[in-house]
């Protein structure tokens, strides 16, 4: 009898196929991804003038993908462990590798989706424009930031087994990022920490999405925040990988 | 199904398989061969489904041999996987997607188009052409069961695992579902099952092995087993009804004791 192996493009478009209706039946989600940033948008629109446009779309962008990496991702992935859905798919003939690659392709066009709404809206809003190569640069920076939280996103899942655990996890490191990350980064919360803040995730990612939205004021920090940001999403993928288990029993 | 009845499709040989420094599978040999049902017994916690684990590729074993239809599943993965069809313990799909999409999404992950009226086929023929837009969480366990099967069985595999097929079933599913395994038998595809229940080990399948404690205890027919071990003193002490079953050959050989 014949053996017919799938081709891994005609694989992975099944794969595609099934995991973007499945994002897209998870509208609610979605709109949870989007809606924390777009309510910080609309509410600093009496200040945007005195911190910048760049301040706040970075802002906004770094905190939508936080919400990608560690609400949406995070949660899919353990509650599709929990079920069993990696196992079924894993006994297919296809390279386990795709599997993974197929969930990461969905994330990053949430992550261009992500960044997209947040350009609109700080147009519409609050008419905040960049120029030509402002967009293109941050659109690729927020796929090198989006990487960081899926790292960690990964790295959670891959430290805890139980779902609902990861979930509450992730809801909490998020609630840390978003509001140590926004005041800190603010002043709010004192000098010291906002040092500290500047080469967090949180820090690094929303250093260099301000500086890409204004390719003329990119500096030796930026660069320096570039590379640590390729540092965490290096090293929180690798160890989320390397600590992950497709079944979680 | 091509292969020929009574040609090896499977190969188990001296397989180990441990958690850490717990041993759970020893040295475990078996072979199945085309238009045959398999069926491994034994109490929980035995190592049977490790033992399925293994050939399946979710788990990797410490040593030994795997073969599904002449491919060795550590060399050539992709191709032992494209031979099997797998129905595991606790299957579970997207719960966004529908029937439908989810037998579409298993056809292309093996390679198979699927025609609208292939698709209806399929459906008619598990009898869930009106489901066909209803999510797995919304069938019963009987209409899953059957989904799962058709899933496992889409690409026409030569190798067909199932681990614990009926458990939760009601009589009438678990009837129909053992005639979807006679009929597989019939198209010569080799069938593996794990199971707890006797009476079913009795009536489909063709040869048996007992494990226990991650070692294979006996392996035959289900009436030579019981024939062999007739006058064994534990199998006879467990006989209940004067005449020994298969359920008394099993407790007989692998004891009383209760298993968590």
């Amino acid at each position: 009898m014949e053996t017919i192996i799938p081709s891994t493009a005609s694989a992975l478009s099944s794969l595609l196929e099934a995991d973007f209706k499945t994002q897209w039946r998870n509208r609610r989600s979605v709109i949870l991804v989007l809606l924390v940033p777009v309510i910080i948008l609309v509410s600093w629109k009496g200040i945007i003038d005195k911190m910048g446009g760049a301040f706040a779309l970075s802002t906004c962008i770094t905190i939508g993908l936080t919400a990608i990496g560690l609400m949406g991702y995070s949660n899919a992935i353990a509650r599709d462990r929990d079920k069993g859905v990696f196992q079924r798919l894993r006994v297919t003939p296809v390279p386990t590798w795709s599997i993974m690659i197929s969930r990461l392709i969905v994330q990053l066009a949430m992550i261009m989706l992500l960044t997209l709404f947040i350009f609109v809206v700080g147009y519409e809003y609050d008419k905040i424009t960049l120029s030509p190569a402002g967009y293109a640069l941050t659109f690729a920076v927020s796929f090198i930031g989006g990487a960081v939280y899926l790292g960690l996103g990964q790295m959670i899942v891959g430290l805890v087994k139980n779902a609902e655990t990861v979930n509450s996890t992730t809801r909490l490191v998020y609630f840390v990022f978003i509001m140590v990350g926004m005041f800190g980064d603010l002043g709010v919360l004192g000098v010291g920490l906002k040092k500290i803040i500047h080469w967090s995730p949180y820090g690094t990612v929303k250093a260099v999405l301000s500086s890409s939205m204004q390719p003329g004021s990119w500096n030796m920090d930026t660069t320096m925040a570039l590379v640590a940001t390729l540092l965490y999403a290096f090293i929180f993928s690798f160890l989320g990988i390397k600590w992950f288990r497709w079944s979680s029993q | 199904m091509n292969d020929h009845p009574g040609s090896s499709i499977l190969l188990v040989k001296g397989l180990n398989v441990s958690y850490g420094s717990f041993h759970a599978v020893h040295d475990v040999s078996f072979e199945v061969k085309a238009g045959e049902i398999f069926g491994l017994l034994g109490p929980n916690g035995a190592g049977k489904t490790s033992t399925l684990s293994a050939v399946e590729g979710l788990l990797k074993p410490q040593s030994g041999m795997i073969t599904v239809a002449g491919y060795d599943t550590r060399t050539k993965p992709l191709h032992a996987r494209a031979n099997m069809g797998v129905q595991l313990q606790s299957t579970s799909f997207q719960p966004e997607l529908t029937l439908t999409e989810i037998i579409k999404l298993y056809a292309g992950v093996h390679g198979i188009k699927l025609t609208a009226a292939k698709l209806q086929n399929i459906l008619t023929d598990i009898k869930l052409e009106e489901s066909a837009t209803k999510k797995f969480g919304q069938l019963s366990g009987g209409q899953q069961q059957r989904v799962s099967l058709v899933i496992a069985t889409i690409h026409n595999p030569t190798l067909v695992l199932m681990d614990e097929p009926t458990s939760g079933l009601d009589p009438q599913s678990r009837r129909q579902l053992w005639e979807r395994i006679e009929t597989m038998r019939e198209e010569g595809h080799g069938i593996v099952l794990t199971t707890h229940s006797m009476e079913e080990a009795e009536a489909v399948c063709d040869r048996i092995a007992i494990i226990d404690h991650g070692r294979v205890i006996t392996i035959n027919t289900p009436q030579a087993l019981i024939d062999l071990h007739r006058n064994d003193p534990n199998v006879v002490s467990v006989s209940r009804k004067g005449k020994i079953t298969l359920e008394d050959v099993f407790i007989g050989l692998t004891g009383r004791t209760v298993r968590a």
